[in-house]
């Protein structure tokens, strides 16, 4: 079952990542892995600020991409599940409200 | 460069200095033994150095207060760094010393601009090739196929940017080839990712398969994302400064004809 798209999602403060060659990369500090983004994935992860859901990513993809908000939505939640498994971002607990 | 000191009542305690890879250290110890093992072994690199950071080696108990900047545990010796001083406690042998000057190193060079890479480094025309590969990838190979006094390292290579231009430098961490190693440095011409094959080619690659070729291969002991994060920042300026190819070789000579000056 998938995550609702309204949850909130953040980077993992515990890892390290940089924009080089129009790529992000993102290393986790406790295994040395090695995660590579695309255009559009590196798109996402800079959106992601713990201020925003999928909903209001996917918002955002079809604003700067050529795609239909539907498939805008799915490849968003698609993207957050699998980056969510390597444990890239997090979901923001609903008790720790949002910063204005 | 070495002296014996006062030691408050346990003996006399010696030090040397050393210098490697721009860094400089003062070793200090009371273990007479370990002392001519850890001279000789780093004959080479010794060096007076203006303001050497003090390493105290199995010298009891550790400052109290502040708590270590970074710290490693490896096989019962132990590095501590305060703010104040450098600790290595449980050190039994010269290459128990070996491994925790790695690790302090590859610490230390963060604020070098600087990393430690499983590489060989082999000078040719004044310039630095680095070729970088886990065990067995053909770093010895390549040190064996090189001339006489041109390797700096057959094992673990040391790069810094200084001025604007990345430097390799000799280091004492040698694997199979075993020599005292060269206290030198020179402009790197490229780093290059051995992978075995039956005809010698090579292949340019861009910033990121460069940052992915090094990065198995980087030696770091940090888990602090903070430190993490300046590893990757002077990693990700190495993959974009510095050429990186893929070396497919055999193991004879004539892979050098093909190497981009």
């Amino acid at each position: 079952m998938s995550t609702p798209a309204t949850v909130f999602w953040q980077k993992n403060p515990a890892l390290a990542w940089r924009e080089i060659d129009d790529e992000t990369v993102i290393i986790s500090p406790h295994d040395s892995v090695m995660h590579e983004l695309n255009d559009t994935g590196s798109f996402l992860w800079k959106n992601i600020d713990g201020k925003k859901s999928a909903a209001e990513l996917a918002v955002l993809l079809v604003e700067n991409y050529e795609v239909t908000p539907d498939i805008a939505l799915s490849d968003t939640q698609a993207l957050l599940e699998e980056m969510s498994s390597r444990k890239l971002v997090v979901m923001v607990p609903e008790t720790a409200g949002v910063s204005p | 460069m070495s002296a014996a000191l006062a030691n408050s009542g346990r003996g006399p305690r010696q030090q040397f200095e050393l210098s490697i890879g721009g860094m400089s250290l003062r070793l200090q110890m009371s273990d007479t033994q370990l002392f001519g093992a850890a001279s000789a072994r780093y004959a080479a690199f010794t060096d007076a150095a203006a303001q050497p950071t003090t390493i105290a080696l199995n010298d009891g108990a550790a400052p109290e207060g502040a708590p270590a900047d970074f710290a490693y545990e490896f096989e019962g010796a132990a590095l501590r760094v305060f703010p104040s001083e450098i600790r290595f406690d449980g050190v039994r042998n010269q290459y128990a010393l070996d491994s925790l000057l790695r690790v302090l190193l590859s610490w230390k060079l963060l604020g070098g601009h600087g990393f430690l890479l499983h590489a060989a480094t082999v000078l040719r025309d004044r310039k630095a090739y680095i070729f970088t590969g886990r065990s067995g990838a053909g770093k010895s190979t390549v040190t064996s196929l090189s001339p006489e006094g041109s390797v700096l390292t057959d094992e673990i290579s040391l790069l810094r940017r200084e001025d604007g231009v990345w430097c390799a430098y000799g280091t004492p961490f040698w694997g199979e080839f075993r020599a005292a190693g060269s206290n030198i440095r020179a402009p790197v011409a490229g780093v290059f990712r051995l992978l075995q094959a039956a005809e010698n080619h090579v292949t340019a690659l861009r910033p990121v398969p460069i940052l992915r070729a090094l990065l198995p291969n980087v030696l770091f002991f940090s888990a602090e994302a903070e430190a993490n994060r300046r590893l990757l920042e002077i990693l990700s300026q190495a993959a974009t400064e510095i050429a990186g190819y893929d070396l497919a070789f055999r193991k004879n000579s004539a892979f050098w004809e093909g190497l981009p000056s």
